[in-house]
């Protein structure tokens, strides 16, 4: 059996090979296609699977039910959480991890670094792997420092560097830390970037204010349950529990729970906690598996109309003595072997092309035969019992020709009817899946080109982002030295102080705005996004005004600092567009002169601004509130975030120039900026990435479905030679007969787009809801996607259909 | 050997009933060579197709060797076909993407309990006929009457009971005609049981047997002088 089976296989490929090839590679095509999107699928649900007990920890987090705040979940929690949770429920067992910027002093060189603050206990809760220390005891010490096996490398050159010293500035200020462990690189799918870490004491807690402010996002606090009965019993009493320790902090008409909900996100879900996001990966996971259905029916195509061809072989096989059940065993040999053949070329395939993948989709995907042994073997049995399901429908049909007519009759079976209806159905199936891939193609690049010509309410391009002037240790002098070095250079239009700039999120600061020209309502206030600016902030963003005036030092009150303020202190501030809507002003003019009580303090509008587009293209513009001081050189560490306006100057030109001001003004803290486009990128790389991503993917599978197309187009032109003779000796032009073969071969593409159309509609609406700006989708999209398709579609099967009218009638006629 | 007792066969299609066999009763006894004869469309193939077990009878008995094979299963005619028959058709219908000598092995692989090499009775089918400097050649690059030769040693490898022939040198000059119809004989001369549908008088005057149908019925069954 297996050697029969061995040849009828061997043979298909050096007697057909055409057949062959082209089965073959829509097959792996299909393979490649569906093995790249689940190694995406794999990388991107597996966070954190290093940690051996991931199943079992959780990540606090919290949702507001508050106007003007963007709904869902997002992961973080105050740093009072784990204290106060303790309190009230002493079996829990959790740590902490809060994020930090940090400089790294190696003698007179010094460089940025992130650094995690996290419990004493951190290492053993999570059993980080070391290479080097001891887990329980590491962090004993508030002196001690943890650091990765990549960071012992770039800063002592090797691993094993327990006992050396390591200069670290941070919130603490500056500490000299002993190495007691080096934690082996975590995988980059990793929620815990481990690079630096050392002990939270006591000196490093916030005032008691920020630390115990509910609703706060200030660190990750994670949880430890052995069962998971006991997190959803712990869930149940988390409303009682932020009733009661919330009490009247949100005001007395609020029941704490209903406006701020705590909860605990499985550590395995964190990464993709936000919804779209998943939506996003399970979509590319269903590409995937749209791809290998593609493949498969292009097999199933392909085997059926060449069963015709192979029914006398099965009449003859029987004749001598073979049963249904021995024949239809071959068959589904000869097509495990087949999918086996293809699996391996569609590995190479995807080999060859990660490189090319990782670079459109941002990724980096790979696969370690060693590691991953068993993932591939679990993927191939896929594969091979999906590829076998598809291949039950021909191996049975095969096995069920009767050999008596076939053999009684001078000509091949087709397979019936049925089974040319079937292989029309199934290409317009594929079809069907082209076109519609075509059209959300088309108009995933159309919201991603919107979304790059959007107006942002600021000028992207020529504006310079310095971070570095909000670094710890810091001085104001240093910082007014930086600004006016930094308007000195040629090139450079304006410089400012804000707390908040384009994609920069580290100072979102939401508090609760009540309006005082009216009634206080029962109902929770609206809260408006705070920003500090410093002189000059509008103009240099390129913010428009719309109505009233901006804020600047030549009005007295718009000064936000005023020493021994009192309750009836008011100083002036500007709201944007969106704020005006958000607190109910029929327009920006009438919000004008208006009181409101802003973080407790009496706050006039005094104008109104454009809305600006600092962060995702998916998130609502917040509504903002915009409060001035004239000097933000003295603004606590955190704050002032520089922004350059400049023109004429390329990107390095001005990094290089205002790099070399920040040296002479603070040669002890490391530089830190980029372009505004850059730094905005981040919120639109991951959409123009997966954009990227699902276009290869619709563009491999149109590729399979040309392949399956043309595949039957040649089978049926190779069986029609004797009607195409018979048409032509019969006065039939050359034309006529290869517009009737096109009009037959495309008649099922043309019938896909009716079904794609309304499918890629619907799909395309929901993606698009996702968007705070969507594009507008016009009838263009839907009818360019069709129109790609066919053409694909006319190029694989026009040539061929030329050729096979331009047969001699007379040749034709003979062949049989 | 055979006894065929009142066999009739109907074909139904959406509207037409064609009746194909008309009650015919015949029996055939082991070393015979029988020639069935008769314009076309009058049920030769459709006898050979029931006498080899790739169709069945509408109604009527078909005993073979005693055993009413009518009442058999799927799986146990084709292992009756593979025991006991040897095919040859007029078309030849050899399998076009197997070697000559992995065609004539079809005739063994479907056959359970066979022991032995497979090989050795292979290459000695295809030196009864003369083929064997082609066992590695496929059925296209081989002449008419060579492929019928081919289909010969495929169905006589496996040393069948029966011998059905459907009309083996329709498709064949008169000089290879002629060549099969020696081997045929010579198969006979060795014990081989051979019924054989031609339109050939010459031909089925070779025959020990001569069996004349018309319309389904069987109008004549002459035994003849060698």
């Amino acid at each position: 059996m297996l050697h029969s089976i061995l040849v009828a296989f061997w043979r298909s490929f050096t007697r057909r090979p055409l057949y062959a090839a082209l089965n073959l590679l829509g097959l792996s095509l299909g393979v490649a296609v569906f093995v790249t999107l689940s190694l995406l699928h794999r990388f991107e649900t597996g966070y954190d699977g290093w940690a051996p007990e991931r199943d079992k920890i959780y990540a606090a987090a919290i949702a507001f039910n508050v106007p003007g705040v963007a709904p869902g979940v997002r992961v973080g929690a105050m740093g009072g959480l784990l204290d106060e949770m303790k309190l009230d429920y002493p079996q829990v067992q959790g740590v902490r991890d809060w994020n930090q910027a940090a400089v790294i002093h190696r003698g007179a060189t010094v460089s940025s670094e992130q650094i995690e603050l996290v419990d004493a206990d951190f290492l053993t809760f999570f059993q980080v792997p070391l290479v080097a220390g001891d887990r329980v005891s590491a962090l004993r010490d508030p002196a001690s420092l943890v650091l990765s096996e990549t960071m012992a490398r770039k800063y002592f050159g090797a691993v094993d560097v327990v006992g050396r010293g390591l200069e670290i500035s941070d919130l603490a200020g500056g500490n000299a830390y002993t190495v007691t462990a080096v934690i082996k690189d975590l995988p980059k799918n990793s929620n815990l970037k481990l690079d630096f870490v050392r002990r939270l004491t006591a000196r490093d807690i916030a005032p008691e204010s920020t630390w115990h402010g509910w609703g706060g996002i200030l660190l990750q606090t994670y949880f430890k349950f052995d069962d998971p009965t006991s997190v959803s019993a712990l869930e149940a009493q988390l409303p009682a529990f932020v009733d009661r320790r919330v009490g009247k902090a949100f005001g007395d008409a609020v029941t704490p729970h209903e406006v701020l909900k705590l909860s605990f996100v499985p550590l395995q879900d964190v990464h993709l906690v936000d919804p779209k996001q998943r939506a996003a990966i399970e979509t590319l996971r269903l590409v995937g598996w749209v791809a290998l259905g593609l493949a498969l029916i292009n097999y199933v195509n392909l085997a059926t109309a060449r069963a015709g061809l192979r029914a006398r072989e099965v009449a003859v096989r029987k004749a001598l003595g073979a049963g249904a059940a021995v024949l239809r065993l071959q068959f589904l040999g000869e097509a495990a072997l087949t999918i086996a053949l293809a699996f391996l070329i569609g590995l190479a395939m995807v080999e060859l092309a990660l490189p090319l993948i990782n670079a459109a989709g941002g990724l980096s995907l790979g696969l370690d035969y060693r590691l991953d042994g068993v993932w591939v073997a679990g993927i191939f049995a896929l594969v091979l019992a999906v590829g076998l399901a598809a291949a039950i429908y021909p191996a049975f049909m095969l096995a069920a020709y009767q050999p008596a007519q076939v053999l009684a009759s001078s000509r091949t079976p087709s397979g019936g009817r049925f089974g040319a209806r079937l292989r029309e159905g199934l290409i317009m199936v594929q079809f069907a899946a082209v076109v519609a891939a075509f059209v959300l193609m088309l108009g995933f690049l159309g919201q991603v080109r919107h979304m790059q010509s959007l107006d942002f309410g600021f000028r992207r391009d020529g504006l310079y982002l310095v971070t570095a002037t909000r670094g710890v240790g810091v001085t104001p002098q240093q910082r007014q030295a930086f600004w006016s070095a930094a308007q000195r250079i040629p090139g450079v239009t304006g410089v400012t102080a804000s707390t908040t700039a384009p994609a920069d999120d580290a100072m979102n600061v939401n508090t609760t705005a009540i309006r005082l020209d009216r009634p206080v309502g029962p109902k929770l206030p609206p809260t408006l996004s705070w920003c500090g600016v410093g002189p000059d902030y509008f103009q240099t963003l390129g913010t428009r005004l719309v109505a009233g005036r901006l804020l600047d030092l030549a009005h007295g009150g718009d000064e936000q600092y005023v020493p021994n303020a009192g309750p009836e202190t008011v100083t002036n501030a500007v709201i944007s567009r969106g704020a005006v809507r958000q607190m109910g002003y029929a327009s920006p003019e009438e919000a004008l002169d208006k009181l409101l009580d802003f973080n407790r303090r009496k706050t006039r509008i005094v104008g109104v601004v454009e809305d600006v587009r600092f962060y995702s293209p998916t998130e609502k513009t917040p509504a903002k509130l915009y409060t001035f001081n004239g000097y933000p050189a003295y603004w606590p560490a955190g704050w002032p975030i520089t922004l350059v306006r400049y023109s004429g100057l390329s990107e390095a030109e001005v990094r290089a120039r205002l790099e070399a001001a920040w040296r002479q003004a603070a040669p002890d803290v490391p530089f830190e900026g980029k372009t505004a486009l850059v730094n905005l990128d981040r919120y639109y790389k991951p959409q123009r990435d997966r954009t990227n991503l699902f276009s290869l993917g619709a563009l491999v599978g149109a590729g399979i479905g040309c392949i399956g197309l043309y595949g039957l187009a040649a089978f049926n032109a190779s069986r029609r030679t004797r009607e195409i003779g018979v048409r032509k000796v019969l006065g039939a032009t050359r034309v006529q007969v290869a517009r009737l073969l096109i009009g037959q071969f495309l008649r099922p593409v043309a019938v896909a787009c009716l079904v794609a159309w309304p499918l890629a509609y619907w799909l395309l609406r929901r993606w698009l809801s996702q968007f705070d700006d969507p594009v507008a989708v016009g009838p263009l999209v839907f009818v360019a996607g069709a129109g790609a398709a066919v053409a694909i579609g006319l190029l694989a099967v026009g040539g061929l259909a030329w050729s096979a009218a331009s047969a001699e009638p007379g040749r034709a006629l003979r062949h049989d | 050997m055979i006894e065929l007792q009142s066999v009739s066969r109907l074909y139904r299609s959406d509207e037409i009933e064609t009746t194909a066999l008309h009650g015919i009763s015949l029996s055939i006894r082991r070393g015979e060579f029988a020639a069935v004869m008769g314009p076309s469309g009058c049920g030769k193939s459709t006898l050979l197709n029931i006498l080899g077990a790739v169709d069945r009878p509408t109604s009527g008995q078909y005993l073979f060797e005693g055993v009413d094979l009518a009442k058999r299963g799927e799986g146990a005619l084709a292992q009756h076909r593979a025991r006991h028959l040897g095919f040859i058709f007029q078309s030849f219908n050899l399998v076009d993407d197997l070697t000559i000598a992995e065609n004539v092995e079809l005739g063994l692989i479907y056959r359970k309990g066979l022991s032995g090499s497979r090989r050795a009775l292979v290459e000695a089918a295809m030196d009864r006929v003369g083929i064997g400097h082609r066992a590695r050649h496929f059925p296209h690059q081989l002449s008419g009457g060579q492929q019928q030769r081919a289909a010969i040693a495929r169905a006589i490898v496996g040393e069948p009971d029966l011998l059905l022939a459907d009309e083996p040198t329709g498709n064949l000059d008169t000089e290879n005609g002629a060549q099969v119809m020696d081997i045929l004989k010579g198969l006979n001369a060795a014990g081989a049981t051979i019924v054989m549908v031609t339109h050939s008088p010459s031909h089925a005057d070779q025959a020990s047997r001569r069996i004349d149908m018309l319309d389904g019925r069987l109008v004549a069954s002459v035994a003849q002088a060698l």
